[in-house]
């Protein structure tokens, strides 16, 4: 396999979350060696932080942070970690975090306010000991995972070039009774939290391309409609109920419309609207089924099911609904296809006997490959990370729908969601 | 038209008389009640057996008049039953047929309007499953008004499997599952 380098510019970048910027030693180039491929990986050691005061509460962000950092390194793909207490010497890495922490020196029980703590991060090389980020933090007590993924981000763009996914979430359905609720949780696991709490059932949630609403399908006296809710205040906003079922939205990549199956007292076709509600476009006209559609990553395509034939098959049209091509030509039911951020691949779910499967392709229909098997009983709902490595679905095969996270480069499993009740529906943000 | 419009005022006063019995009882069993909640009532004393039972709602099934109030009934409760459905289908077969026949023959008598709600088993996905209610509830809903019932009258929704009636992944469950219910809205 063919090594690619890539040169990295390092660069000072002001930091959003946070008032202190970064004092880089020296402002250098570097060459990185890079593969990309899965199997060859970068190892990194992730010491401990030093705390340098603040008691107990530093103690516990040096572990939050070291935890959050190292986790993220890990869920990448991309690296494999040594975790090292104290500074041990250890084995091959090629790079080194290492850190301190520092508590506020005012007492913040006088003020009533949280102090926030003081965090240095550095990335140098190994054994060179060569400065190539150095990052400074002012979290408060509740920011402290989310400055580690900050950090993750910065180390993984420093390293390989590549956008990590540290700072995303995922939402899904978590079914209770006879209602299911929305919930979103980091991409790690961690942060659960619940958005919806109405006794009804909430579908099919998606993200805006920029995080802050979530469209979904709920029920009001009995009639579907799809709803926006504001991440940011939990309030919800209807945006339309047609007759008959009003689902499966996926926001366009310039979050100015939906697409969406409505069926409008006759049989489900796919539309574009509004975040208000308002048609634009019906995209689809036939007596069958469609649904489930997938805006393609420039927004110009989409992917949807249609039964036209008999059977639930995938079929790119262009966003005048023109240009019709079936996609898939292999198994008897195929359905929920999302288009891979970087276009070059689709993953939907299909029929094997009395399961059902996950599959990833090439959009043009090339390279199929059903990545999940009948040891993972029924699998459903894949989503894509904004990485278009890791794929998201739910699984039964515990005994209860659950989350779980594929590496798609890796072929690699990971378990998203615990517990008793069902998960379904999930949808990776950007 | 006349006669349904005396059978409901009939019915609300004898539903009337029922609730004013009702709060009259309730009120006894509050001073009952009452007894037992006075915090000295038992203090230094063996007395709280001697406190007489709770009373027992009366027999009040003579009162029930003879035209049921069909408005807060489960279709269910006047002839109305679900049907089933082949897997992954949305067809009605003879027996659905039969069923919707006298379930047609019940609802022009009652008069009410109905909820039917496509259902689907598990298998599959789910946004496949709520099309494939809302067929199947479309199906049933146009075999209906067929048979003379206004279609003014139903309503129609899919849950598609994410309201199952009976949980597990064995073929009886998922055929339990694959139905159209009917409901009050």
């Amino acid at each position: 396999m063919m090594l690619h380098p890539s040169k990295i510019h390092l660069s000072v970048v002001c930091i959003l979350l946070l008032a202190c910027s970064a004092s880089l030693a020296q402002n250098s180039e570097f060459e990185i060696s890079h593969t990309g491929n899965a199997f060859i990986k970068t190892d990194v050691e992730v010491n401990t932080l030093d705390v340098l005061s603040g008691g107990d509460a530093s103690v516990e962000a040096s572990d939050i942070l070291t935890r959050i950092i190292g986790n993220d390194l890990i869920f990448s793909g991309m690296f494999r970690i040594e975790a090292a207490e104290g500074g041990t010497d250890s084995l091959n890495f090629e790079y080194t975090i290492e850190g301190t922490v520092e508590g506020p020196l005012r007492d913040a029980g006088q003020t009533g306010e949280i102090a926030p703590t003081t965090i240095s991060l550095n990335l140098l090389t190994w054994p060179g000991r060569q400065l190539l980020l150095n990052k400074r933090y002012r979290p408060l007590p509740s920011q402290m995972r989310s400055t580690g993924h900050h950090f993750a981000n910065e180390v993984i763009y420093a390293l390989t070039g590549e956008r990590g996914i540290a700072m995303t979430r995922v939402v899904f359905s978590r079914s209770t009774g006879d209602g299911s609720d929305l919930y979103a949780v980091d991409y790690d696991g961690e942060g659960l939290l619940r958005l919806t709490a109405n006794r009804v059932l909430n579908l099919c949630p998606s993200w805006s391309p920029d995080g802050s609403e979530i469209a979904f399908t709920s029920y009001r006296n009995h009639q579907q409609g799809l709803f926006i809710l504001d991440t940011s205040n939990g309030k919800v906003r209807p945006v339309t109920s047609q007759e008959g079922l009003n689902f499966g939205a996926d926001w366009h990549p310039d979050g100015e419309e939906l697409l969406v199956s409505m069926s409008r007292g006759g049989n489900p076709e796919i539309y574009r609207i509004t975040p208000a509600g308002k048609i634009i476009k019906r995209l689809t006209v036939s007596k069958a089924i469609e649904i489930s559609p997938s805006w393609a990553p420039g927004g110009r395509d989409l992917v949807f099911t249609s039964d036209r034939t008999g059977t639930p098959q995938l079929y790119i049209i262009d966003s005048d609904g023109a240009g019709r091509r079936r996609l898939t030509f292999e198994g008897r039911y195929n359905d929920s296809a999302v288009w891979s951020p970087g276009g070059d691949k689709i993953a939907y779910a299909t029929r094997e006997g009395n399961t059902t499967q996950i599959v990833v392709m090439k959009s043009t229909g090339e390279d199929r490959r059903v990545v999940t098997d009948a040891r993972w009983r029924n699998c459903e709902d894949p989503s894509w990370a904004p990485d278009g490595r890791h794929l998201v679905f739910a699984s039964d095969r515990s005994g209860v729908f659950k989350l779980y996270v594929y590496d798609d480069e890796e072929g690699s499993f990971r378990q998203l969601t615990f517990g008793d009740d069902p998960d379904i529906s999930p949808a990776w943000s950007n | 038209m006349n006669r349904g419009w005396m059978n409901r005022t009939m019915m609300m006063v004898t539903g009337m008389t029922l609730v004013l019995a009702l709060v009259l009882l309730a009120g006894c069993g509050g001073s009952n009640n009452d007894v037992q909640d006075d915090p000295t009532a038992g203090m230094g004393t063996d007395q709280v057996e001697d406190l007489p039972p709770p009373p027992v709602a009366e027999d009040t099934t003579d009162q029930i008049p003879a035209t049921p109030d069909y408005d807060t009934m489960d279709p269910a409760e006047y002839g109305v039953d679900d049907v089933f459905f082949a897997f992954d289908q949305y067809e009605l077969d003879n027996e659905s047929m039969g069923i919707l026949s006298a379930n047609a023959r019940a609802m022009r008598e009652a008069g009410t309007t109905i909820l039917i709600s496509g259902h689907c088993d598990e298998r599959g996905t789910l946004e496949y499953n709520l099309a494939l209610g809302e067929k199947r509830a479309n199906a049933v809903r146009d075999y209906l008004v067929s048979l003379g019932v206004s279609k003014s009258k139903l309503r129609v929704t899919s849950y598609g499997e994410n309201r199952p009636f009976s949980r597990g992944s064995t073929e009886d469950a998922w055929a339990q599952n694959r139905r159209a219910h009917f409901e009050r809205p």
